[in-house]
């Protein structure tokens, strides 16, 4: 049957007619019935997808306020003077002053370009006061107030405005 | 008893099919190959309850790594019956000697030694005749004991055989041979009246 090299053919029909007798037997042999069922549960337990966690929106949540927290903190709460102060430069005088206009240079560029420390201060004065630094003012208005934010300097001196309304 | 012939390429979508969750082919594949299994870890383990544990964790191995089969090395079933002898032989691992080739005796003979003494030898089949060659198998050495099985009882080819074994076709043949030759001597120990009598003794 299998053998490499049966030495002795009597010794070999023996053990073969041994062998069947045993495959016969061993054909009836069959695992627990149970076994299909119990293995069964165990693939519907594996292909189940894994269940959310309770608080599976914690993580993420907590990734976005991280990001937003260290770009706020490497941008800074104060906006680019430098850049606004020269675009201030170009807006002619009679521009209609707005919640998004530009801070206008009271003091040279490179003076305010130089300053270590600034500061915005949202203050309220006179519109009179807009024609010393040569803006348009309409007499009869000119006694009203006018808001605005001050760039001032670290000694206080102030650098540049932005009209608010 | 010849494995039935398997169509590969059958066998290679079921597989798949159950990979992607399809119960239908789990229980297609798991009612194909559990009798061989079974009968395996029977004969080369001596014990029901031990075949029925090598079964039931050969198959949680295919539902949990049906990934380590590779479908180059050999068949299904081939792979399967590799687990469980694995398995087994983990069961035993505590009992069972040594069996490096290198240590064979090249007699014949298996060294006592190599033979596990502790073998479950619990009653399992009705036939006094086959129950015979039964305990005589399940005290060859272990590694000629699993060639033996998969190629006599279990119809496996050599180039299964040594797929699920991890060796090679020619040391399958020759592992065979020399079971068969351990298999006749202990059978005629057993048919001698030397034999008989101390067993009445015990």
């Amino acid at each position: 049957m299998n053998t490499e090299t049966p030495n002795d053919p009597a010794r070999e029909a023996f053990v073969d007619a041994r062998l069947a007798d045993l495959r016969r037997e061993s054909a009836l042999l069959a695992p627990p019935a149970a076994l299909e069922g119990a293995l069964l549960a165990k693939f519907r337990r594996e292909q189940r997808p894994a269940r959310r966690p309770l608080l599976w929106w914690m993580p993420p949540l907590a990734l976005a306020a991280t990001i937003a927290l260290v770009s706020w903190m490497i941008r800074g709460p104060l906006p680019p003077m430098k850049t606004q102060v020269q675009a201030a430069q170009s807006i002619p005088a009679s521009a209609t002053p707005s919640d998004d206009a530009p801070f206008l240079a009271l003091r040279p560029l490179e003076r305010i370009a130089l300053e270590p420390g600034t500061t915005v201060v949202a203050t309220e004065f006179p519109r009179a006061l807009l024609a010393d630094w040569g803006l348009p003012v309409s007499p009869d208005r000119a006694g009203e107030p006018v808001r605005a934010e001050m760039l001032y300097s670290a000694d206080g001196e102030a650098l540049a405005v932005r009209l608010i309304n | 008893m010849a494995m039935p012939p398997q169509d590969p390429r059958a066998e290679h979508a079921l597989l798949a099919r159950m990979k992607r969750g399809d119960e239908e082919a789990f229980l297609a594949l798991y009612r194909r190959h559990k009798d061989a299994v079974y009968r395996f870890a029977l004969l080369y383990s001596g014990s029901a309850a031990v075949a029925a544990d090598v079964t039931q964790d050969t198959f949680v191995h295919l539902i949990t790594q049906p990934g380590q089969f590779d479908p180059t090395r050999g068949s299904v079933g081939a792979w399967l019956c590799g687990v469980a002898r694995n398995l087994a032989r983990k069961h035993f691992a505590g009992r069972e000697d040594a069996t490096d080739p290198a240590l064979l005796a090249d007699d014949g003979h298996a060294h006592q030694a190599h033979v596990d003494p502790e073998t479950p030898l619990d009653r399992v089949l009705r036939s006094e005749s086959a129950e015979q060659v039964r305990r005589a198998i399940a005290a060859i050495a272990p590694h000629y004991r699993d060639v033996l099985v998969l190629c006599e009882i279990s119809g496996m080819s050599y180039a299964e055989a040594a797929q699920t074994c991890g060796i090679d076709i020619g040391t399958v043949r020759s592992r065979l041979s020399r079971a068969r030759a351990q298999l006749a001597q202990r059978l005629a120990d057993y048919a001698s009246p030397a034999h008989g009598a101390a067993k009445e003794a015990v």
